[in-house]
């Protein structure tokens, strides 16, 4: 998975990314137990076209211009699926920003924060995660005020009542 | 209430104190039991019609720890 991260830092090296952070199962495994998934998914922060559209397309051109190719919503880099996901609202655009730079072997990387993760599985509400937000709250060590924050500033808090109970 | 008996309350403990273990790994560590997962879980899933995709990435033997299915 080394080689798919330096590849992603190449990108953000070459501004046609603008930020990147691992979430989804990737990302809560970083944080609580190995969680199965099969594909990688990856936040990211396009630099906005002429237009001011945000669109995955010159991110993708990059990529097959580098020989990847895509497979279904993924494209496969160094041989693991990347979903990538632009951020799209007020929390992901927060948990993006203050994603915790670490390394993987000798690679650096961006990771969400875990209370940002379990407010994005909060408000995504499905059943799978149901099972991410029990993970993060019996595994992973929260910043107790921190994750309060997030979910009053979000509007998380009543269905954080609800599923902790 | 059902009471365990003290044989099912000793699996139980050892089975939270090994996820405990598993989540206090090294990332790098939590990926190749990642991918021994999909390896594990990637027949059945076909065999049920589903497609799904294995990792193609070359990483070193994990030390010493072993996955356990969700």
């Amino acid at each position: 998975m080394e080689k798919t991260l330096q590849v992603l830092n190449d990108l953000v090296r070459t501004e046609v990314l603008s930020r990147y952070a691992i979430g989804g199962a990737m990302g809560a495994t970083f944080y609580v137990e190995p969680v199965l998934t099969f594909d990688l998914d990856v936040f990211v922060v396009l630099p906005r076209t002429g237009g001011g559209l945000l669109t995955l397309e010159p991110l993708y051109e990059a990529l097959r211009a580098r020989g990847y190719r895509e497979e279904d919503e993924c494209m496969n880099i160094e041989g693991v699926p990347v979903q990538f996901l632009p951020v799209y609202n007020a929390l992901l655009e927060e948990a993006l920003a203050e994603a915790q730079e670490t390394r993987y072997e000798a690679t650096s990387t961006r990771v969400l924060r875990p209370e940002h993760l379990l407010a994005i599985a909060l408000q995504t509400g499905r059943e799978k995660d149901r099972e991410r937000v029990r993970l993060l709250r019996e595994q992973a060590r929260l910043d107790q005020k921190y994750l309060n924050d997030v979910l009053a500033r979000h509007k998380l808090d009543v269905r954080w009542n609800q599923w902790k109970s | 209430m059902e009471i365990l008996n003290p044989e099912m309350t000793r699996l139980l403990t050892a089975k939270g104190t090994r996820r405990r273990k598993l989540a206090a790994l090294p990332f790098p560590d939590k990926v190749r039991a990642v991918l021994q997962l999909q390896r594990m879980v990637a027949p059945l899933w076909r065999a049920r019609g589903k497609q799904v995709r294995v990792w193609k990435i070359d990483e070193p033997a994990m030390r010493n720890v072993t996955p356990h299915a969700p």
